[in-house]
């Protein structure tokens, strides 16, 4: 698009042909008022509060829909322009209750703020106000409908990004109102973004209703934790606590958006099952001491179990994927001062020989631009909201997308394929694919695909990644325990290398990328996290970890680490029952916003923030608590005075992944395979403690889900309970497959 | 479904009649082909079906059927008389009409009378402002109203 210049309010500007003049004057830092104009969204020019004076023009013009064009002259604050947004703003007050001291918007209104600034002190209008009734529509958002503007932001929203349009404008003129169908709940993982965008108080944070207003707090950017992205984020404190949380923009990360989990996880922050103080157990009773007295026992611990520091093959130190990249380091590198090489962070894999290893190279701004992807075993939106909102983009935008799953999922976009594929034959359809490709390329093919014979489908799938110039292959969590996951991840590589396309591994999540970076994994002559536990350790560090949620094997762990030679501290933010069973100290460490840190995201991008507020009682950031530990254990090498030093440290050295040179093992599996999905809301210590999260419609998800023949195989029934989870018998799951979606706050029993 | 075969088949004329994916085209025809079907009116779970068959989201339809006069979703009377009360029609007297229809027939807009046979409908602008004040009953426009006028086509209404 041709530069050319424009004048506004006399001044030579420089703008493209075609353009909007809101774009332009936004660009330029030149006000203009406006109600239903959003960056992000659609342009529908209905609120008229945007017009500006266009020479030549009778009429004022709206900006937000006013293409530009050479030699244009606009006046944004002339009398014509004034009076028109003054006139709008009448307009718009008519029916606006004027009771912003009992508005939760107060304060953050782009009505009160555009009012103030462009509208008049009277009104012609003596008349009564209409008014809407409320509805209950959702656990995060609260409605006052009476104070909606029906600038359709929200409804835009939900048709444009949400991927489903769940508000709507019914009835016209004075009887329009803004309502879900038949006030149904609203279901989008993405929905609190609809209070960030409203310009009134129609919608308010349900969580956050009338704690403070919004100049009583500080606003601290931040970054959230909870997915591979690293949404980046407004933490907004009051007297060092977490009030709320809104989104900050950042173009190449989350855009304008954030997810509900990164929303309203912070309630969790405040509850009462936070851990505050240090305890030891001595004989079998819990004490509460100062800090320096239950470090002194800590390491007396530690010396104790590794022989005066003779021997530390006998300690092993587990830590939660949440952790910061910081923490990671410091406690990985304590343990190998020490000598041992017993650290992990893969708690929730069955069999951690059988490990995915594959790379992502492929960033998030990137899968925008996409046109074909190959999805295996992810149900993206509750896994990794933001990655499926770029490509949900990419779908609009023409990509095609297959999937191959084993059950059919909730996509808000259209599928070129849905695969319902059962686990053990999602190896089978993947070698298909890569001996297709292998065929049309006129490669050699390999021993382990003599035997595959090409399906229709897998042709389809091989063609479609050999036409497309950008494709990616994403591979998701359902595959982790999956009994071939490694191999499964192998063929994807190799798929991968041979049409050109990138890949995208998202199957652990929230900070986990940061543990691998700093190689938080056993080294040469180490335990993983499983062989830790039937090794019997004399003595174990755990950090942010809860067992009974965190293991593959929660009974297990928490049998062996309840042993009576066991010593065991807990690094924790949050006191369970199980906790206080198996540690023999519990120190109590800052949680999400508490502490400085970094997140490193799916790109490998450091992201590091600083505390938004102190940990409540006496919490310490844990990173502060692992250099503390290791100046009293006399080791080399942590004479670090801020977490940036870490940081810093870790940058400088980093670590190569081992090689995993396996090979491709193509036997197909037999019997029924549970895949055991969390829900979304319940992945860590935080959000399950985050009420408001549990009570929307995908935190209530909690079913196990099989089709007919597989129930009848394993003789259960509709309405039994499968560990605990009741049975949903439908036909959208594969064969031989039980796809347990959990809200409940324990782990897998299997 | 809630709609019959001979319905579906006349709304896939519609369908056809747009580009391919641009089924939602057809909304306003297909809305007017169920309810003629579904005793002149639209209940929410009509809507779904028709949300459903075109691949919309229900509130899409929904915004669409509330929008327009022309779909009731209460129950209506054999004759509906649709009575414009806009701007011109207002100023030309529609306000009292009204109140002479409602005490007339013993039934406020909305309602249908005991027989069954009529109701009233407040309606915008139908386009006839120039023999205003006017109402509409089927397709007929019956313009320059007066109370007199409006008794003798009440009587005629079977
Ligand atoms: S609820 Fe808010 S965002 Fe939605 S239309 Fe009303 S004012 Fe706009
Ligand atoms: S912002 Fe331009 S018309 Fe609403
Ligand atoms: S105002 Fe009644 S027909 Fe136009």
């Amino acid at each position: 698009m041709a530069n050319i210049n424009i004048e506004i309010n006399g001044n030579v500007v420089k703008a493209k042909i075609g353009e909007m003049l809101i774009s332009v004057t936004d660009r330029e830092g030149i006000s203009v008022p406006r109600f239903c104009y959003h960056k992000k969204l659609s342009v529908v020019a209905s609120c008229r509060m945007c017009l500006v004076d266009v020479e030549g023009i009778p009429k004022p013009q709206p900006a937000c829909s006013t293409p530009i064009n050479e030699g244009m002259k606009i006046y944004t604050n002339n009398q014509k322009s004034k009076a028109s947004q003054k006139a709008v703003m009448e307009f718009l007050l008519i029916n606006h209750p004027l009771d912003c001291p009992i508005c939760d918007q107060g304060g953050e209104c782009e009505l009160q703020d555009v009012a103030m600034s462009y509208g008049s002190d009277i009104s012609h209008f003596a008349e009564g106000k209409r008014t809407v009734a409320d509805s209950d529509i959702s656990a995060l958002i609260y409605t006052d409908m009476t104070r909606c503007i029906h600038c359709t932001r929200c409804v835009r929203f939900g048709s444009e990004i949400g991927g489903i349009m769940e508000m709507g404008g019914t009835g016209r003129g004075e009887d329009l109102k803004i309502e879900t169908f038949l006030r149904e709940s609203i279901t989008s993982e993405l929905s609190g973004n609809m209070i960030d965008i409203c310009p009134v108080g129609a919608l308010t944070s349900k969580p956050f209703r009338y704690e403070l207003r919004a100049w009583q707090m500080s606003a601290i950017a931040n970054v959230a934790r909870h997915d591979l992205v690293g949404s980046n984020i407004f933490t907004q404190t009051y007297k060092t606590k977490v009030k709320r949380i809104v989104a900050k923009d950042n173009d190449s990360i989350n855009e304008t958006w954030i997810s509900d989990r990164d929303r309203f996880s912070y309630e969790g922050l405040a509850h009462e099952n936070r851990l505050l103080k240090p305890q030891i157990k001595i004989n079998g009773k819990w004490e509460e001491v100062q800090w320096d007295e239950a470090l002194e026992f800590s390491i007396r611990g530690l010396v104790n179990s590794t022989f005066n520091m003779s021997d530390g093959s006998k300690l092993g130190a587990f830590a939660s994927n949440t952790a910061t990249l910081e923490e990671f380091y410091l406690l990985q590198k304590i343990l190998r001062e020490i000598g041992s090489e017993n650290v992990d962070y893969r708690l929730n894999v069955r069999d951690l020989d059988n490990v995915i290893d594959l790379e992502s190279n492929i960033k998030l701004t990137g899968l925008d631009g996409i046109d074909y992807a190959l999805v295996v075993g992810s149900n993206l939106r509750l896994e990794q909201p933001m990655i499926n909102h770029r490509l949900r983009k990419a779908v609009l935008a023409g990509a095609s997308i297959d999937v191959i799953n084993a059950m059919a999922f909730d996509f808000n976009y259209r599928l070129n394929s849905e695969n319902i594929v059962s686990p053990n034959q999602i190896l089978l359809l993947l070698a298909e694919i890569l001996k297709s490709v292998l065929e049309s390329s006129y490669a050699e093919i390999p021993k382990y695909l003599s035997k595959v014979k090409v399906g229709d489908i897998a042709k389809c799938m091989a063609d479609d990644l050999l036409d497309a110039d950008n494709s990616v292959i994403i591979l998701g969590e359902h595959i982790i325990n999956n009994l071939q996951a490694a191999s499964i991840a192998k063929l994807i590589s190799k798929i991968a290398v041979q049409t050109n396309s990138t890949t995208l591994n998202i199957s652990a999540t929230s900070n986990s990328i940061a543990a691998a970076m700093v190689n938080f994994i056993p080294g040469q002559g180490g335990l993983n996290a499983n062989a830790m536990l039937e090794a019997d350790l004399r003595s174990y560090i755990l950090l942010d970890v809860y067992p009974q949620y965190d293991f593959h094997n929660s009974a297990q762990a928490i049998k062996t680490l309840s042993k009576e030679n066991t010593f065991v501290i807990s690094m924790n933010s949050f006191k369970d029952k199980d906790v206080t069973q198996y540690s023999d100290v519990m120190l109590p460490i800052a949680s999400f916003y508490e502490t400085s840190g970094s997140h490193v995201n799916i790109e490998g991008v450091i992201q590091s923030f600083v505390a938004a507020s102190n940990g409540p009682g006496e919490s310490k950031p844990a990173w502060k608590v692992l250099k503390v530990l290791a100046d009293l254990l006399k080791l080399p090498g942590f004479g670090y005075i801020n977490s940036a030093q870490i940081t810093n440290d870790i940058s400088n050295h980093r670590y190569k992944q081992k090689v995993d040179n396996k090979e491709i093992n193509i036997t197909i599996k037999r019997g029924v395979s549970v895949i055991w999905q969390k829900s979304p809301y319940a992945i860590d210590v935080l959000t399950r403690h985050a009420s408001a999260l549990h009570a929307t419609k995908i935190g209530l998800m909690h079913r196990a889900s099989m089709n007919k023949a597989t129930a009848i195989n394993e003789n259960i029934k509709a309405g039994d309970k499968y560990l605990g989870v009741p049975v949903v018998i439908t036909e959208s799951v594969s064969n031989n497959c039980i796809f347990v979606n959990t809200n409940q706050l324990t782990g897998s029993k299997l | 479904m809630i709609f019959s075969k001979k319905a579906k088949k006349e709304i896939d004329i519609w369908i056809d009649k747009y580009p391919e994916g641009r089924q939602s085209s057809a909304v306003m025809e297909a809305l007017k082909i169920v309810q003629a079907e579904n005793e002149n009116s639209l209940s929410t779970e009509v809507i779904a079906a028709v949300a459903d068959y075109l691949d919309m989201s229900n509130i899409e339809v929904a915004e669409v059927a509330t929008f327009y006069e022309n779909y009731n979703h209460k129950l209506v009377g054999k004759h509906t008389i649709r009575i414009c009360h806009n701007i011109s029609c207002m100023l030309n007297g529609a306000d009292d009409l009204v109140v002479y229809l409602e005490e007339k027939l013993g039934v406020k807009t909305g309602q249908v009378t005991k027989d069954g046979l009529i109701n009233v409908k407040k309606v915008e602008c139908l386009g006839a402002c120039v023999g205003s004040p006017m109402f509409q009953i089927g397709h007929k426009y019956y313009e320059n109203l007066t109370k007199k006028k409006i008794d003798k086509i009440l009587v005629e209404l079977k």
